[in-house]
């Protein structure tokens, strides 16, 4: 199979073996390193070490990422994985990457992780990039692996290559399983100022009041200074700002005056000319930012 | 060391600070699930692996899971955590122990050439030349070189500590009682956080400094004007810094990729 120069292909490989994993990763990779591509491997570090030993002397022209502390958030993983892939295209016209996804042992969380592949689809499609995402079936929950089909337009499972017929659009998935978000009654109305000038010099004092720590309300004032904007721009003007703890985290909504919009890739897309930088940005800063409409307008939310 | 009791709420904020890179945070975390980390760790007990370490890929492993930990999920954060402490261990174990590290077919290869070395020592009583375990096996010189620079063997938990010593220590008798104080000292003071990100180190000096009077980072909170007058400038010239230290934070996080139009 050819990688499609224009843009990404995002596949998974389910396998019930190490030799099942190698015997597919090893020859992807070897035969785009033929064909000039660039080669990245994403994987735990023991997953790495035999990698390289397994890919002998083509190791050398290959990127070896240690996956193990990056999928915290998915947004901090998009863009950590952003930067790979920006960093290989300056070096090669297209690549290939096996990466070894980390679902976590909570139930509670397999949701946000499934959105992040889903969203994967949508965040890199504009990269020419051939992304296998591998998924070991031995160990890994029913649900994830059930999962996989519906992120990934194709599968390799059962040692062949399959087109999932459970693909979901990605935005529907998305849909589907963000939670709504609660109205947060806790929070306080601040007075946020006629401009963003005076809007962070105020947002600053809260975050000093609440004992905020310097760099994270630095992250907050970047971030927020993102959705006032945006509100400014697109939203009709800032209606009311609220901030307070919720949860143990400092929350600032601002609400605005527009209609609001329903994009729940909103902030995930990778930049590129033609999507807005400012969510993506604030993504990367922040724990979690939700669009609700509420009482008040339409508000973003973001948590710290 | 006793083993503090966190209530749930402090709990949640220790996390969430940590989350955050506060290193106090994080320092009061690990030592609150410090002797956690011991029990899964004593779990690893011949595998290997010096104590030691392990404990140090617990606390990476405590310290990551602080950080995608959410909250409001009904499962306590030790639940959580622990998946997390024991994964990093494993992985820490396969690293340094060749049996796990190494492909189904590389230990294949690895026992062809021990099969290939026994039969030739029992056959002419000396050890074989690289080249006629080669042939032997018909793996390339670079891939015995490979495969047995992976044949060292690892220490093994009952192994004498020197062989010919007085001493009939074993190595794990020398790895500290993790329930002593020492070891869980030394596992703090080796603590490293390493994810604190600090948007004003990418900014330069004048840029830093306005922004962090502007927003009390650190410092009292000032207006620009008295920014200004501090740095002998203008107001408006104190928030055209401010407003360009903005801009190249985000530039700095929003860094185009090279696009598939640009590129091919």
């Amino acid at each position: 199979m050819r990688p499609r120069d224009t843009g990404l292909r995002h596949n998974a490989l389910v396998y019930e073996s190490q030799d099942e994993y190698l015997a597919r990763a090893v020859p992807f990779l070897k035969e785009g390193i033929e064909a000039g591509e660039g080669a990245i491997v994403a994987h735990t570090k023991p997953g790495l070490a035999m990698m390289r030993e397994e890919l002998g002397p083509y190791a050398a022209q290959v990127t070896f990422v240690d996956v193990s502390s990056a999928y915290t958030r998915p947004a901090q993983t998009l863009a950590a994985y952003h930067k790979v892939y920006a960093e290989q295209l300056q070096k090669t016209q297209t690549l290939r990457t096996v990466a070894d996804v980390q679902f976590g042992p909570d139930p509670g969380e397999w949701d946000l992780w499934t959105g992040y592949e889903a969203v994967f689809n949508r965040s890199f499609s504009h990269l020419p990039a051939w992304v296998i995402c591998s998924y070991n079936a031995n160990g890994t929950p029913d649900p994830i692996i059930e999962s996989v089909w519906q992120t990934h337009p194709e599968v390799i499972a059962d040692e062949t290559w399959n087109t999932s017929d459970r693909y979901e659009d990605p935005d529907e998935l998305l849909r589907r399983v963000t939670p709504a978000p609660a109205l947060l009654p806790e929070l306080r109305s601040i007075p946020f100022g006629r401009d963003a000038e005076e809007f962070r010099e105020r947002l600053a004092r809260e975050l000093a009041a609440e004992e905020v720590s310097d760099a994270k309300a630095l992250d907050m004032i970047v971030a927020a200074t993102e959705i006032f904007s945006n509100a400014v721009e697109h939203g009709g003007g800032v209606e009311e700002v609220r901030v307070g703890r919720a949860d143990g985290r400092f929350v600032c909504e601002v609400l605005d005056r527009g209609p609001g919009f329903d994009d729940p890739a909103a902030g995930y897309l990778a930049p590129r000319p033609g999507v807005g930088r400012g969510l993506w940005v604030a993504r990367q800063l922040t724990w979690r930012i939700e669009f609700l409409s509420s009482p008040g307008g339409f508000t973003a939310r973001i948590w710290l | 060391m006793v083993q503090q009791r966190l209530t749930a709420a402090h709990e949640r904020d220790l996390v969430i600070a940590a989350e955050c890179g506060d290193p106090a945070a994080c320092r009061e975390l690990v030592e609150a699930f410090l002797p956690n980390i011991v029990g899964l760790a004593r779990g690893f007990r011949g595998a290997h692996a010096e104590q030691q370490e392990l404990l140090q890929e617990g606390v990476a492993g405590l310290l990551f899971a602080a950080r995608r930990y959410d909250a409001g999920l009904s499962t306590p954060f030790w639940a959580y955590a622990s998946f997390w402490v024991r994964k990093a261990m494993q992985e820490f174990v396969a690293e340094v122990t060749r049996p796990v590290v190494l492909s189904d077919r590389a230990v294949r290869d690895l026992a062809r050439i021990r099969n290939a070395r026994r039969e030739y020592q029992q056959t002419y009583r000396t050890d074989p030349t690289a080249e006629e375990l080669g042939r032997a096996t018909g793996l390339t010189r670079a891939q015995l070189e490979s495969l047995q620079a992976t044949e060292r063997a690892p220490r093994a938990m009952d192994e004498q500590v020197a062989a010919g010593s007085e001493s009939t220590a074993t190595v794990g008798d020398t790895i500290v009682d993790p329930a002593a104080e020492e070891a869980y000292q030394q596992v703090l003071d080796e603590l490293e956080i390493g994810y604190l990100r600090d948007l004003t180190e990418e900014l330069d000096e004048r840029e830093r400094a306005v922004v962090r009077a502007h927003y009390g980072l650190g410092e009292e909170q000032q207006s620009l004007s008295e920014i200004g007058a501090g740095l002998g400038l203008t107001a408006e010239r104190a928030r055209q810094i401010e407003v360009s230290a903005l801009r190249k934070l985000r530039e700095r996080l929003a860094q185009l990729g090279p696009l598939a139009g640009d590129t091919i």
